[in-house]
């Protein structure tokens, strides 16, 4: 709520504006009856000027009262949106600087609905509740205080039913939450079924399940049908209580009043008058009550999101690192361990494989190429990972030209080291802004030479806007081989000092792979690169191969070493030769 | 003169549209026009209130400007102040009256539109699932799943809140005017001088709105999905350090919402004040002209509140009027998507489907053509025989074309040339349910749904009882692990059973299958390595699984390969080789190759 309150302050003088336009527009909204009080009086006293001047202030306040309506509700209302605005905005800025750990525990459909529905009901407190709470007892205080003074007791009895309405609101409309809740859940789980039984088609149609999901579909509608009707069983009470709240008191006016009227107590103006003040507290008094639980919903919800601001990640990067660090680009692992359960209370089976690396100990001197070798699971992609802080090691230390990486500022580390990620993630947009994606600043020339060495120029040529196509989920779906492909073009006009490749071109038939990898290794000569593959024949000019087996280096060599040796590298080259005779077989 | 044309052709179009909706809500057409019935009766009920406080006024309270029919008079003095309580208690009945009409119509239009919607979304849910593959192939789940639920609130809006209220709203207005007039012709007229500059302002903030929550729709989509992407890809964010640009990037998105979302505001709080300002002036113009009728008593006081009153009621359903529009737009566009979805044919069946008179479990592939896409020839010429009972087994490098076999034998496609005949009979001929109930399918990534192990097995047959399923989990050598699970047979299946190992799941699915008993077992093995232990109890349950059945098999493990009566080998979308092990190897072939490629050199796994 603090955090909500300093939001507020940065406009405090649009909000001071808006309540200002507020309030007039609550005067100038609760003269109008007094007014017409005023007129009727003089109707009935057949006096034509002073109905006339009465009728002209009546069109003045309407028209004055109009404006600042219009003020008041947009520069309120547009408060609240630029809160939301920044709110959203410093959110993401948050959600840049947090780790896998924090991506992990919070699956993104989870953290899209907290952005998306926190906020806006953040909004609504801040819009709806602060005009609701600044307007409904200005005029509360104002016709109160002129009803009063026209008839104390026709006062009393008239504004009963609105005590009961405020009240009757306050309930109902927690309960129209509740409600409302449950049939967002119920379409909730009516759309996870739909993703489930159509993500399963296979087996569906394999097993004719049809019916069967159609039943649990149809039955996941039905209690979705008893939750909107729930729902709709209580707010249809919701207009007939307004009205008639007003309509009660309009009828007690009539009666009361009315004999009032008839004792000369009161003159048929201000019984007039009474009957459209009533009539205007109506929608105000209704708001309250709605806004106190709009309010409720809001804490909960700015509650929420204050989480994810206390969030802190143990690798931030820092606001102005410095750009690429100046290295020779000498990588080392000094008896590296690693543990995905080290820092989480408990390990997930039990007696789950608690180490994916132990004690590792590699030295990539600078210029030089290492290959990680080794099955799936074998811990290569962890010893990559370790090197741009995704995750850190449990014992032991990485190092470049002997510095420990943790002491190294985290932005101009990761420009340092380039990775090509295993899985090939690009981003709904351009090819060319998906290969300048690190650098945004990189020159056509840069990104036409980049995707020329990733072997994309004839995949390039075969789109429809070249390299100005939209790919990705809203636009051009690419084939696996023609994404990785794409994320070494990244890589390339990221242009680091020090190169990964995890499994970078696993989709690519070996030839690709051996053409790319090729044409890389010229562009990349002089560089520290670390190639990880599951294919060995890929490798083999790599100045060290290490092979992984269950976390720990089995074999390590150049190629000729390894394959004098018989092992494990022996037999992975070997099956590598013989399924690129098959595929040509 | 474009436009003009765009919409005619659109118009036409929205009556197909409309007729579809009304077919999902005909089946609810009692309550539907008992709503239709109490609206009108509602208006009724609301517009009488007035009425009785003009007479209250004229009759009690101010009788000297328009005196009540001298026959009136005894009774009125009669009446006296109880003459007040009687109009009071009359205002009571229309004030309940109005209650119950609102409350019963409001009540049956949700009910129509909740029935009528969850029909609409069973119906498009059944639809759907029985389209064929190469739709799942070319559709993202995702947007099927934004039809089936999104698109349908915007329609089911349309049928609650949009044309019946709508249509309630005219009468309402239409009523007004009508007492109005017949009240005093020259006063109704002056009152009605605020429409045309009310119509002209809604019109306009109209017309403005309507592009702007437009803009407002497709910036918000842009912004989350923007955001959905980038918290997916948070990872590569960071590898990349491009944080800032992509906060850049983001504030550029949410700043193009921001823009739009604050004019909406803008234009909303126009419309709301001026109406509200529209309406005190034609107070004011009703007291002007209204007074001087009631000073020179050509009308009764009560007349003028009456009609100040009756002025006020005419605004809301004037405003709601163009705000309906809107919804009844954007619920239009969201029936069209849903007709293109429904328009989708499903796999053609067959007008009669063939007898199966012989039910011994043949497969014969005839010179069988396929391709996913045009150009790109999958299979080519594929032709083979499985006798009933044999076990065949299918072995080639990834992407020989081993998978779509299987894919076209349970017809999740139709071959391009050439046919495929199951116990004698083209599987295009078979009932599809029944050729699938034929055939039992074990695919290598077993999908798991959510739910308990019992669900998983019977897969919603309630015909198997527990015991059943226990058999078969126990010949699928998977009840040893299910029983040491707290819940047993109950124990929860999270989402694609990803609390269980890919060695339990597998068991898992021969259960599926053993617990079917189908006659043609047709199975993808997996390749995911599982430990030896598990290894051994997959071995036992594939032993389990094959007897007595014709198998088709793409075969991985060793021992399924040397057990089979004949090996397959395919290549590039061909067979290339047909035998026995022994005789394969024995040919030096390409089966040698692949064989020593998987398990090392024959003679040493011999």
């Amino acid at each position: 709520m603090r955090r909500l309150l300093s939001y507020i302050g940065r406009f405090w003088h649009r909000y001071a504006f808006g309540i200002f336009c507020t309030l007039a527009t609550a005067a100038l909204g609760m003269t109008i009856p007094y007014l017409v009080r005023d007129a009727i009086n003089a109707i009935q006293a057949h006096d034509y000027l002073r109905l006339a001047f009465m009728v002209k202030l009546i069109c003045g306040a309407a028209v004055l009262g109009g404006v600042a309506r219009w003020f008041s509700r947009f520069v309120i209302f547009n408060c609240g949106r630029d809160i939301e605005y920044n709110l959203r905005n410093d959110l993401f800025a948050h959600l840049v600087k947090l780790g896998p750990e924090f991506y992990e525990r919070l699956k993104t459909g989870d953290l899209m609905s907290r952005l998306v529905n926190d906020l806006t009901a953040v909004r609504m407190m801040i819009g709806m509740g602060v005009l609701s709470f600044t307007t409904t007892p200005l005029m509360w205080v104002l016709s109160l205080s002129v009803m009063l003074s026209l008839s104390p007791r026709l006062t009393l009895a008239s504004i009963a039913p609105y005590l009961v309405l405020f009240f009757v609101m306050y309930h109902l409309s927690r309960s129209i939450m509740e409600r409302s809740l449950r049939v967002q859940e119920g379409i909730g789980a009516i759309g996870a079924k739909i993703q489930e039984s159509l993500s399963g088609i296979h087996i569906v149609k394999a097993y004719t399940l049809e019916q069967h999901q159609a039943a649990q579909f149809r039955a996941l509608n039905d209690s979705y049908n008893e939750q909107g009707l729930a729902l709709a069983r209580i707010r249809g009470v919701l207009l007939p209580l307004i009205r008639g709240a007003a309509a009660a008191s309009t009828m007690i006016v009539l009666i009361y009043g009315g004999a009032l009227v008839m004792a000369h107590r009161i003159s048929i103006g201000d019984l007039v008058a009474f009957m459209s003040y009533l009539v205007a507290l109506a929608w105000p008094t209704t708001s309250l009550g709605w806004t106190i639980s709009l309010y409720q919903r809001g804490k909960a919800a700015m509650k929420r999101l204050a989480e994810i601001f206390e969030t802190t990640s143990t690798t931030m990067i820092e606001e102005d690192g410095p750009l690429r660090l100046e290295v020779a680009g000498e990588v080392r692992w000094e008896d590296v361990s690693f543990s995905y359960f080290a820092n989480r209370n408990g390990s997930s089976n039990g007696a789950a494989p608690a180490y994916a690396l132990r004690g590792i100990n590699v030295t990539v001197r600078p210029g030089e190429k290492l290959a990680i070798v080794g099955r799936t699971g074998a811990g290569k992609s962890t010893m990559v990972k370790l090197l741009t802080r995704m995750i850190e090691p449990t014992t032991g230390r990485v190092t470049i030209d002997g510095r420990d990486i943790r002491e190294l500022p985290l932005g101009g580390l990761r420009r340092t080291v380039g990775v090509v990620p295993q899985e090939p993630l690009l981003f709904s947009d351009t090819l060319a802004r998906n290969i300048a994606f690190g650098r945004t600043d990189a020159s056509r020339d840069e990104i036409i030479e980049a995707a020329h060495v990733a072997g994309l120029d004839s995949d390039i040529a075969m789109m429809p806007r070249g390299l100005e196509t939209v790919v990705g989920e809203r636009g051009m779906s690419l084939s696996g081989g023609q994404k990785q492909r794409v994320t070494i073009a990244r890589l390339l006009a990221y242009n680091p000092s020090i190169v990964v490749l995890d499994d970078a071109l696993s989709s690519v038939d070996t030839e690709t792979e051996r053409a790319v990898l090729e044409s890389l290794g010229q562009s990349v000569r002089g560089r520290t690169t670390i190639v990880v593959s599951h294919r060995a024949s890929t490798v083999r000019d790599a100045d060290e191969i290490i092979v992984l087996d269950q976390g720990t280096i089995a074999e390590r060599g150049t190629h000729e070493e390894l394959m004098a040796r018989r092992g494990i590298y022996a037999g992975l080259f070997h099956r590598q030769l013989l399924e690129e005779e098959l595929t040509q077989y | 003169m474009e436009v003009g044309r765009e919409e005619k052709l659109a118009r036409v179009h929205e009556l197909t549209l409309l007729k579809r909706v009304w077919s999902f809500v005909r089946p609810y057409r009692l309550p539907f026009w008992i709503a239709v019935v109490l609206m009108p009766l509602n208006t009724l009920f609301a517009l009488s209130q007035p009425y009785l406080v003009k007479l209250t006024i004229d009759l009690f309270l101010d009788p000297r400007h328009r005196p009540a029919p001298a026959w009136l008079h005894p009774l009125l003095r009669a009446a006296g102040t109880h003459g007040l309580l009687a109009m009071g208690a009359l205002y009571v009945m229309m004030l309940l009256g109005e209650f119950a009409t609102f409350y019963g119509q409001f009540y049956l239009t949700m009910m129509v539109a909740q029935y009528s919607m969850s029909d609409l979304r069973t119906a498009l849910f059944n639809h759907v699932e029985r389209l064929p593959m190469a739709f799942f192939d070319r559709t993202p789940v995702g947007r099927l799943v934004s039809r089936m639920t999104t698109d349908i609130d915007a329609i089911s809006e349309m049928v609650n809140a949009g044309s019946l209220t709508i249509f309630n709203d005219a009468i309402t207005l239409v009523a007004i005017v009508v007492i109005m007039l017949t009240f005093n012709a020259r006063l109704a007229l002056w009152a009605l001088c605020a429409i045309p500059p009310l119509l002209l302002m809604v019109n306009f903030f109209r017309v403005r709105a309507r592009v702007v929550y437009r803009d407002i729709r497709e910036r918000l989509a842009a912004l989350n999905a923007y955001l959905a992407e980038a918290l997916a890809g948070m990872g590569v964010i960071q590898l990349f350090t491009r944080e800032r640009e992509s906060c850049r990037e983001f504030d550029q998105l949410n700043l193009r919402a921001r823009e739009s979302l604050m004019l909406a505001n803008i234009y909303e709080a126009g419309l709301f004040s001026s109406v509200e300002a529209l309406s005190s002036i034609t107070i004011a113009i009703i007291l002007w002209v209204g007074g001087g009728e009631v000073i020179r008593s050509l009308i009764g006081l009560g007349t003028l509140v009456a009609f100040m009153e009756y002025a006020q009621k005419f605004f809301n359903p004037l405003r709601e009027m163009s705000q309906k529009y809107t919804v009844l737009q954007s619920s239009l566009v969201a029936m069209e998507r849903i007709e293109a979805l429904l328009e989708e044919k499903p796999l053609s069946r067959p007008a009669a489907p063939a007898r199966i008179t012989d039910r011994r479990g043949s497969i014969v592939f005839e010179h069988v053509d396929f391709a996913y896409r045009p150009g790109e020839p999958v299979l080519k010429d594929v032709s083979l025989t499985v006798e009933p009972g044999q076990k065949v087994a299918i072995v080639g490098a990834t992407g020989s074309g081993k998978t779509t076999i299987i894919k076209l034998l349970t017809r999740f496609y139709d071959v391009k040339a050439g046919r495929i005949l199951v116990d004698g009979v083209d599987v295009r001929e078979w009932d599809l349910t029944e050729l699938r109930r034929a055939i039992g399918l074990v695919q290598q990534d077993v999908f798991l749904f959510a739910g308990d192990i019992l669900e998983n097995i019977r897969l919603g047959r309630v015909d198997l009882d527990d015991s059943a399923v226990r058999t078969a989990l126990a010949r699928a050598q998977a009840l040893r692990f299910v029983e040491q699970m707290p819940a047993g047979l109950r124990e929860e299946v999270h989402e694609r059973g990803a609390n269980f190992s890919a060695g339990q799941r597998q068991l898992m699915s021969f259960a599926r299958a053993l617990a079917y008993d189908p006659r043609i077992l047709v199975m993808d093995e997996a390749t995911s390595s599982v430990d030896s232990e598990t290894e051994h109890l997959v071995q036992l349950a594939l032993e389990q699984l094959l007897t007595g059945r014709t198998a088709l098999i793409i075969a991985h493990r060793l021992s399924t390969i040397q057990s089979a009566d004949r090996i397959l080998v395919m290549s590039n979308g061909s067979l290339r080789e047909s035998g026995t092990h022994q005789e394969l190897l024995a040919r030096r072939g390409l089966y040698y190759r692949l064989f020593e490629l998987q398990y090392g050199a024959p003679d040493t796994a011999e």
